[in-house]
């Protein structure tokens, strides 16, 4: 049954589905209490934009994702913090601006390139040794971004006004935390695919919700469901032969539905079920 | 007491969105005073919290504290003031419990980089206690009543070990039973820690036995003094625009503006 995992391009899809999952559903808590989550849907399109850019000029298609994505947020958080438009707003124009460019420069190649379109839903079964080494990396600093300053940014997502207040330097720590939504994004662009990413960033955290009343407990649960879940998605698309991306997404979101059933904080959906 | 200036306002003026907020006001907190903000809604009295903690800087003048101009302040003076904001709504699914909400009031203090030591969860657990709330450890901050959640925000400034205290209307909301317990609570705190009390409210009446001086705003500091030099009612129908009574009851001075028994 797991005879699978001899093969190297399985070995790989693993080791990128548990750092993805963890990054994304440790991300995701933030997304979700900060009220951020528009701005991953926002950025996902950014970082596809920047692959189908990179396939039309032929150079590295992460790089130009990680640069679209990282303009993106950094261009909607300053019209946000200067006050210019309120965060959805920004996000919504470019939502639709950086599809646009996507669907430009997809024109532009004259030839049909089904790479590009893996981007758009996902396929971790091929996932390269290259891409795998730049998710671990990347991966390795966003968790480790998240480490170093896990009590500003738990403070700022309670009461952003209180922490400045308190002298936690708010400002470049919300770009910082910006900025590790934009790489969250980029790293599962290839696996999970920039319409499904989403989902991996958002429904983990949104199921640990459910489930308890204190923030530290909230991010475990969202790790160990997002993690369990990216796992889960290769395995079970590998035995049924289905797509990877959508097969997690299915899984994690059907984790979701459980985990309102079972939520504390809704005893009445179970007591009317009973 | 009186000896030691800790705020200080120098012909301050403050603006908010091209409006002044706060024009020309000269004022000296002692340490270990408690003074009461009164004045009618839009008078600067947030602005004016919020200047001390450097979030809105003075156009011209300026506002000092601990010797230093509020917005140039470091973090470990930050840590010396506790602030309590005005309480919105806590949204009661939020994930946060009584200790986390408190300890977020140790991180300014521990600094970058630095995690929680068993100090820090010893102050917390003082904290709790001096409020009251030490059986609410556990609990979901969205699932106290309001004069509990109030409780537990005083105690996150308290963990700070501030040596001054500034609120905004700590008794909003709450009913009034419930208001006078947070306020006898906050006047103790304020008498057992020789804290610098700045408390901003609607309610008069029911901080004028407590406070050592009663600062009148309207943009422009009006009036300041002891309640009995504030509270009377030329001074007060001139800011308030209405008929003002004051009458003595037993506990001190009692206020009646208009058709309201509160101002």
């Amino acid at each position: 049954m797991f005879d699978m995992l001899s093969y190297e391009f399985m070995q790989r899809a693993l080791i990128a589905s548990v750092i993805i999952g963890l990054v994304c559903s440790i991300i995701g808590v933030f997304v979700i209490l900060k009220n951020l989550t528009f701005i991953g849907a926002g950025t996902s399109h950014a970082a596809f934009a920047g692959v189908t850019l990179g396939y039309l000029i032929k150079f590295s298609p992460l790089s130009i994702a990680v640069l679209f994505s990282l303009i993106t947020v950094w261009i909607v958080g300053y019209l946000s913090k200067k006050g210019y438009l309120k965060l959805d707003a920004s996000v919504g124009i470019f939502y639709s601006l950086t599809m646009a460019l996507a669907v430009l420069f997809i024109g532009l190649m004259k030839v049909y390139n089904a790479e590009v379109y893996g981007y758009l839903f996902g396929s971790i079964l091929s996932v390269t040794k290259l891409d795998l080494a730049i998710i671990v990396l990347l991966g390795v600093v966003v968790l480790f971004l998240v480490y170093l300053f896990f009590k500003e940014f738990h403070f700022i997502t309670f009461d952003e006004e209180m922490a400045r207040a308190g002298g936690i330097p708010t400002g470049w720590l919300s770009f910082l935390l910006l900025t590790m939504i934009a790489l969250t994004i980029v790293i599962s662009l290839k696996s999970v695919g920039a319409i499904l990413v989403f989902a991996m960033i958002v429904t983990p955290a949104a199921a640990a919700y459910q489930l308890t009343y204190s923030m530290i407990r909230m991010f475990i649960y969202s790790a160990l469901i997002g993690t369990g879940s990216s796992v889960s998605g290769v395995f079970l698309s590998y035995w049924l032969d289905l797509p990877s991306g959508a097969t997690t997404v299915l899984f994690v979101s059907f984790v979701f539905f459980l985990s309102v059933l079972l939520s504390p904080k809704h005893r009445t959906i179970l007591t009317a079920i009973n | 007491m009186k000896n030691n200036v800790i705020i200080t306002f120098s012909q301050a003026t403050i603006n908010y969105q091209q409006r002044a907020a706060l024009e020309d006001i000269s004022l000296d907190v002692y340490q270990g005073e408690f003074i009461g903000i009164i004045g009618p809604n839009g008078s600067g009295k947030t602005t004016l919290l919020k200047s001390i903690l450097g979030l809105v800087r003075p156009s011209k003048g300026s506002v000092q504290i601990f010797d230093c101009a509020c917005h140039k302040l470091r973090c470990h003076h930050k840590a010396k003031i506790g602030y309590i904001p005005q309480k919105g709504q806590i949204d009661p699914n939020f994930p946060v419990t009584v200790t986390e909400t408190v300890m977020m009031g140790r991180y300014s203090s521990l600094g970058l980089f630095n995690r929680p030591s068993k100090r820090d969860k010893g102050l917390v657990e003082t904290a709790l206690r001096e409020v009251g709330m030490n059986e609410y450890e556990d609990a979901p901050l969205g699932h106290l009543s309001g004069g509990q959640q109030q409780r537990v925000l005083i105690a996150r400034a308290l963990v700070q070990q501030p040596e001054v205290l500034l609120m905004d209307e700590p008794t909003t909301g709450i009913d009034p039973p419930t208001q006078h317990s947070i306020i006898r609570l906050i006047s103790n705190l304020h008498k057992n820690l020789n804290l610098t009390i700045l408390l901003v409210t609607h309610d008069i009446n029911m901080i004028s036995p407590f406070v050592d001086r009663i600062a009148l705003l309207k943009v422009r500091l009006f009036a300041i003094g002891t309640p009995s030099e504030v509270l009377n009612e030329k001074i007060l129908s001139e800011i308030y625009g209405k008929q003002v009574v004051v009458t003595t009851k037993e506990n001190g001075l009692y206020v009646i503006v208009g058709d309201y028994h509160y101002v």
